[in-house]
């Protein structure tokens, strides 16, 4: 999560520039963030689709908001604490829909998500853990979920999962471990096979 | 063996820690110190380590996105290019409900701003000390309350049949916003449905009685609204195709037909 490259401009020069309303600023952070707050959205919602507008609504939120940027924490935190919320709102529209109307059209995102090896066998059973894996995650509360995604799918610190949530570090702790321990009661029958 | 208890349910926490690595230096040493001395520790180490494992095998983590970075900022150049386009939503959300609110006014307080404003009135007839019920009072003040109803149901008819076009135009729309992807450009109409859910609160909050008969289209059409609502202005094609089968499934567009017939009498 380096704020800045050496021989580019910085994040920090970038949302500064975004502040002013200069729009060129978008495309190099862009460059720089895009592919980190895809997974960071992906491992969220579960959906690429989903994924892809989060992030679309993240930098569109980065550019209208930038000036509510403070410069006390990196940018990338920042952007990340921004992508988290988009994720959240996303998961909380689909869990409405699904409430409410039919769930979406699914099966399209399992084949890009499909880690498959020759042994058909194999792919299955990867394929089972990884359902059983995301409903682990969408079992949990949204807090503890962005924790871990922050956690183990961006391999933040804990230091910067703090920053990044506006949290405190021993709510932080607490959360990680609630949340594992949580996911190891969804995952039991899955572990232990 | 109480302090080795605390000492326990301190370190229990360290252990969901420990398995996600998120320990270091002493504070790590210690807590695996314990890990290795308590079986019960120990077994519940493995157990959560197994579901880091488990995470850390999920091939989200190594996702790569689809799109080019080039196409997204293509998105979000066309969204931010829409959205300052567009007046701000707060002050239409607002303009809606002042106009229905002053049009009431104009209708209960008609017969008083024209007594103030109009020609002096007749002088009226002198009155008896004991005051029998007016009945011509009585008489507008149930007038009132119809046209108040009528009123009620009126907006209602109106609203429907507003939330009717914009499911409609949703429904209908082909205009491509990037066309690779197969998107559609819904254009107002999310904004159009928060509008009219705006109003919604207002109908239901103003004569409820009145439009009880309404209830149960204006839920589902409020349900439909409110998935427009959520809609970015460049949706997918296949999420604008599952909203118009929803609709279609709860004949939607036939109900809001009849009530409102039936909402204008």
């Amino acid at each position: 999560m380096a704020a800045s490259q050496e021989g580019a401009t910085s994040d920090r020069d970038l949302m500064a520039r975004l502040a002013a309303g200069d729009r060129e600023a978008l495309a190099p952070l862009m460059e720089r963030h895009y592919p980190r707050l895809y997974r960071l959205a992906l491992s969220y919602v579960r959906n690429p689709d989903d994924a892809l507008d989060v992030v679309q609504e993240t930098f569109v939120k980065a550019f209208r908001k930038a000036d509510r940027w403070d410069g006390s924490t990196e940018a990338g935190p920042w952007l990340s604490r921004v992508a988290v919320n988009q994720s959240i709102d996303r998961w909380r529209r689909n869990r409405r829909r699904q409430a409410t109307f039919t769930p979406l059209a699914e099966g399209d995102h399992d084949e890009s998500l499909a880690a498959g090896g020759p042994d058909p066998d194999r792919r299955v059973l990867r394929r089972e853990m990884r359902d059983r894996l995301a409903m682990a995650l969408e079992d949990l509360p949204e807090r503890q979920r962005a924790v871990v995604v922050l956690r183990h799918y961006q391999e933040m610190s804990l230091d910067e999962i703090a920053q990044t949530l506006g949290m405190r570090l021993g709510t932080v702790k607490s959360t990680l471990h609630r949340a594992l321990g949580r996911m190891r009661t969804g995952l039991r029958g899955e572990l232990q096979s | 063996m109480i302090g080795s208890q605390v000492s326990h349910l301190r370190f229990r926490r360290r252990v969901g820690l420990l398995a996600a690595g998120a320990l270091e230096g002493r504070d790590q040493e210690r807590t695996r110190a314990h890990v290795e001395a308590c079986p019960r520790c120990r077994r519940e180490y493995a157990e959560l380590a197994a579901v880091v494992a488990a995470i850390e095998a999920d091939p989200v983590r190594s996702a790569v996105p689809e799109l080019p970075v080039s196409a997204l900022l293509d998105r979000v150049d066309r969204q931010i290019d829409r959205a300052a386009a567009r007046p701000p939503v707060a002050w239409r959300r607002l303009a809606l409900p002042a106009a229905a609110v002053a049009a009431l006014a104009v209708v209960l307080l008609g017969p008083e701003l024209a007594s103030r404003l109009g020609p002096e009135p007749p002088a009226p007839a002198p009155t008896r000390a004991t005051v029998a019920p007016d009945p011509a009072a009585a008489l507008s003040a149930e007038m009132l309350d119809r046209l108040d109803r009528n009123m009620a149901r009126g907006s209602t008819a109106r609203y429907l049949s507003e939330a009717q076009d914009v499911l409609l135009a949703v429904a209908a729309t082909e205009a491509d916003c990037v066309r690779e992807e197969d998107r559609v450009d819904v254009g107002e109409a999310p904004d159009r449905s928060r509008e009219l859910l705006a109003r919604r609160a207002l109908l239901v909050e103003g004569r409820p009685e009145a439009v009880a008969s309404a209830r149960a289209v204006l839920d589902d059409v409020e349900m439909a609204l409110r998935e427009v609502a959520d809609l970015p202005s460049c949706v997918r094609r296949r999420d604008v195709e599952r909203l118009r089968r929803e609709v279609d499934q709860r004949h939607l567009h036939m109900r809001i037909r009849l009530m409102t017939r039936e909402l204008e009498g």
